[in-house]
């Protein structure tokens, strides 16, 4: 049992760490993919702001070179100097920028715009192309070209932005700045879909928190603006939010914000890549992401499970077999041959552990049984009715056999009859009493008394049965005439000794002899009676009258000579019933009242 | 005799006395002088750049402008110093620019915003959303909005973020703008401690106490934002 419990325990232990592990794997690897997701974006954030950068390079220098051809910058220096004519200059500077840029479309040119030293718009071409002759040369871009910088910015104005790149246009000679041009690129569902083709991440553009273009629904990225507000410290210092858990419809996704450069970083204008965020880690998220293929052979470590769980279930049926199962039915076997007296006692030595106690205790009660008569036992604490077969009478002090024992009608009866179950008649009037100093009526059977005789309730109970009293009247000496339980027969009158009558007891006559016959020089002990036994029944003899002393019974009408006759008596039956060699008897208190209890003994 | 010298006491008496209460009116004034030395990045002209800015390589690029011209120099807490008089400046935004950039104001001043450009304009004070919410200005409307506080206040354009109006009220005379070395004076300076703060590009870069009565330049040192957050 003890192998068993403790495998028992292992198996808990590894069910439980396998339990544990299940549970919490998926966590850190699911937040480790978490983490390489993030670092994705992270890259791809670098590479859209390389991107950004380079295009920013390449919009310089497709201005910077339209501003040196020749037909732009004399229109330009004309309109700077205010020596042409304000439409003529306009319409050639459209038409020779349409000439060197057919289609605006293609090159990803939204607007491109020329002005003037002042700032002046001369000519447009794409956006607003019919306007002409307002002034934006504030714009810190346009300010910076006619300077004689060649730079780029991100304008975010009308709910749109715009990457724009502006270069000064030189004279002819180059040796003055005549004017400038400004080209805007256009920045919005085709940056998009380019940053998504190169990068293979979703992207989203904010300005203003708004969606201004997207890869995915923007109604599902509503909330996008206002969780990067909350990084916007981070992206003061570091230019960009780190990994953010975001939701957008059915998908869970992480999103890696970037301000654009320029005025549109101040106006909240964001380009942000959008990747999906890896599975949740709980139990149902898991499962429901399995597939049938993680269950084939070849992705599933199938026969370790199967050898693992075989290892273990055969481990503890053999640990049960060992432990549990052979050692019960070896039990078993041990107490079939014991039940069919092969043996005498079993070898407990055999049995380990809970086994080899139990076999210790029915050892220790079958000893008890067949040596301890007052130990408990199969039929220790039976009374004598119950070992022969009797049935069990109230408030009986002798513990006698019913039928089948030497008191039973069969056999020479005692000298007394049960009496009548309403109590015993008058005698006749063919009665003779006994001389009153030595008889003296018993009490009604029916009171708690001394009166002997009164059988059991149940007719049945034959014979001298059990009685109520503590009278005894078996007769001493040789067994008296059989009295039948129906008739009446007095004693001959004159007669030595009183043929006891069944139900009343001479108390007085026995108990005039009591002071004789008590003491130990009167006890009468048969020939063949061992000492050891005589000495056992006269210690039961004073036992039985110390506990009716300590019961508070009288003791009239017993004596020692009737007291063992009844012993013998009873003896001899239970000799003959169960075939035991001897029986021990012992007195108890039953019911508040002194009794016999006899004990079968073997050997 | 005896006369004689009551009259001498008295015109005595009254000569200190007159003295004494003229004192204040002959008490020496100064002029603080100094130079503020603005961070490297404050010599671009530009708010905000782009990934580039690159040289054309044949004509020298012009480098007037810059931090200096949106920076002034202010004492406070002077003792017995009038704040200027109320009054309406106007600022006139055209061209994607605005004109001036910076004003200085005593409180309960007026600043009065035209737009002589074709674009319109959200302007507020984002930081003191109270004073100057956000609103758009119309191309050829006008704004006016009152200061009552003494400090500074930026006016911003949503749409067009490097349209930016400071607006420095303050109660005392003693400021000075700076020059294009960014040297600046400020005259008649009482003897005393006064509190030197410097505005620039829509912020208090720095502030520092100062002794009027000191005859020495002061050189002033703004750090650069990045380099502020390092030292704080």
């Amino acid at each position: 049992m003890f192998l068993s419990k403790i495998w028992f325990i292992l198996i808990s232990l590894v069910a439980g760490v396998a339990l544990t592990f299940a549970l919490i794997a998926p966590r850190p690897a699911v937040q480790k993919l978490g983490v390489l997701e993030g670092q994705r974006l992270d890259r791809a954030q670098y590479a859209a702001e390389q991107m950004f950068k380079v295009d920013a390079h390449k919009w310089i220098d497709r201005v910077s070179k339209l501003g040196r051809d020749a037909i732009v910058a004399d229109s330009l220096d004309a309109a700077s100097r205010g020596a042409g004519e304000w439409g003529v200059v306009h319409k050639t500077l459209q038409d020779r920028f349409r000439a060197l840029i057919p289609d605006l479309a293609t090159g990803g040119i939204e607007t491109l715009v020329a002005m003037d030293l002042k700032g002046r718009v001369v000519a447009r071409v794409g956006d607003n192309d019919k306007e002409y002759g307002d002034y934006i040369g504030g714009a810190e871009v346009i300010a910076d070209a006619l300077r004689g910088y060649m730079s780029d910015d991100v304008w975010g104005n009308d709910g749109k932005l715009l990457r724009v790149a502006a270069s000064p246009v030189l004279s002819k000679n180059h040796d003055r700045i005549v004017g400038a041009l400004l080209v805007g690129a256009e920045t919005g569902d085709n940056l998009v879909e380019r940053l998504k083709k190169n990068l293979d991440v979703d992207v989203a553009l904010l300005l203003r928190g708004k969606v201004v273009a997207s890869s995915r629904n923007p109604a599902d990225l509503a909330l996008l603006p206002d969780l990067i507000e909350k990084h916007t410290k981070e992206i003061a210092e570091v230019k960009r939010t780190p990994a953010i858990a975001l939701t957008a419809g059915a998908d869970s996704l992480l999103a890696v914000a970037a301000p654009f450069p320029g005025q549109a970083g101040q106006q909240q204008a964001y380009y942000v890549l959008l990747g999906m965020q890896p599975a949740k880690s709980d139990l149902p998220s898991l499962l429901s992401h399995t597939s049938s293929d993680d269950l084939k052979w070849g992705n599933f470590p199938w026969i370790p499970l199967l050898l693992a769980l075989a290892v273990m279930i055969g481990v503890g049926l053999i640990l049960q077999r060992r432990e549990v199962e052979g050692p019960l039915e070896h039990l078993r076997k041990d107490l079939q041959q014991l039940a069919r007296g092969e043996i005498t006692k079993i070898l407990d030595s055999r049995y380990g552990g809970k086994f080899g106690g139990l076999a210790r205790d029915v050892n220790a009660a079958m000893e008890r049984y067949t040596h301890a008569p007052a130990a408990p036992s199969e039929m220790a604490g039976k009374d004598l009715n119950a070992i022969l077969g009797g049935k069990p009478a109230r408030g009986s002090t002798f513990d006698l056999p019913s039928k089948d024992s030497a008191f039973h009608g069969n056999t020479p009866a005692p000298a007394f009859a049960p009496p009548p179950a309403g109590g015993f008649a008058p005698p006749p009037p063919s009665f003779a009493p006994p001389p009153p100093a030595s008889f003296a009526p018993p009490p009604l059977p029916s009171a708690a008394g001394s009166v002997f005789g009164a059988p059991a309730a149940s007719p049945s109970g034959g014979g001298l049965g059990l009685v109520k009293s503590s009278g005894f009247g078996a007769p001493v000496g040789k067994a008296p005439p059989a009295l039948k339980p129906a008739a009446w027969a007095p004693p001959p009158p004159t007669a030595p000794a009183p043929a006891m009558a069944p139900s009343v007891l001479p108390a007085a006559a026995l108990a005039g002899a009591d002071e004789e016959e008590n003491s130990e020089a009167t006890r009468i002990v048969p020939y063949d009676e061992s000492e050891e036994e005589a000495a056992h029944f006269a210690h039961v003899y004073d036992e039985f009258v110390a506990a009716k002393k300590q019961c508070g019974e009288s003791q009239a009408g017993l004596t020692f000579d009737k007291f063992l006759q009844k012993l013998r008596d009873n003896k001899a039956a239970l000799v003959s019933k169960h075939g035991c060699r001897t029986v021990r008897f012992s007195v108890y208190v039953k019911d508040g009242r002194a009794a016999l209890k006899a004990t079968p003994v073997r050997d | 005799m005896m006369r004689r010298s009551s009259y001498a006491l008295a015109a005595l008496t009254l000569g200190t006395a007159l003295v004494g209460t003229a004192s204040p009116a002959l008490a020496t004034t100064n002029t603080v002088k100094g130079t503020v030395r603005l961070p490297e990045g404050a010599r671009s002209t530009r708010l905000y750049s782009g990934y580039w800015r690159l040289e054309n390589g044949n004509v020298p690029v012009q480098t007037t402008g810059g931090a200096k011209a949106e920076t002034v120099v202010v004492l406070e807490e002077i003792d017995g110093a009038h704040a200027p008089p109320a009054r309406t400046v106007t600022v006139e935004i055209g061209g994607l620019d605005v004109r001036p950039r910076l004003v200085i104001l005593g409180p309960g001043s007026v600043l009065e915003i035209k737009n002589t450009g074709k674009m319109t304009h959200e302007l507020s004070t984002p930081d003191t959303t109270d004073i100057m919410p956000v609103e758009r200005l119309p191309p050829g409307g006008a704004r006016h909005v009152k200061f009552e506080k003494v400090g500074g206040f930026v006016v911003r354009d949503a749409e067009y973020p490097h349209i930016m109006i400071s607006v420095i009220v303050v109660d005392s005379p003693y400021y000075s703008t700076l020059d294009e070395r960014g040297a600046f004076s400020v005259a008649n300076v009482p003897d005393g401690k006064a509190k030197l703060r410097v505005w620039t590009r829509g912020a208090w870069a720095t502030e520092q106490e100062i002794d009027c009565a000191k005859k020495e330049e002061l050189s002033i040192k703004v750090a650069a934002p990045n380099e502020k957050d390092a030292a704080e």
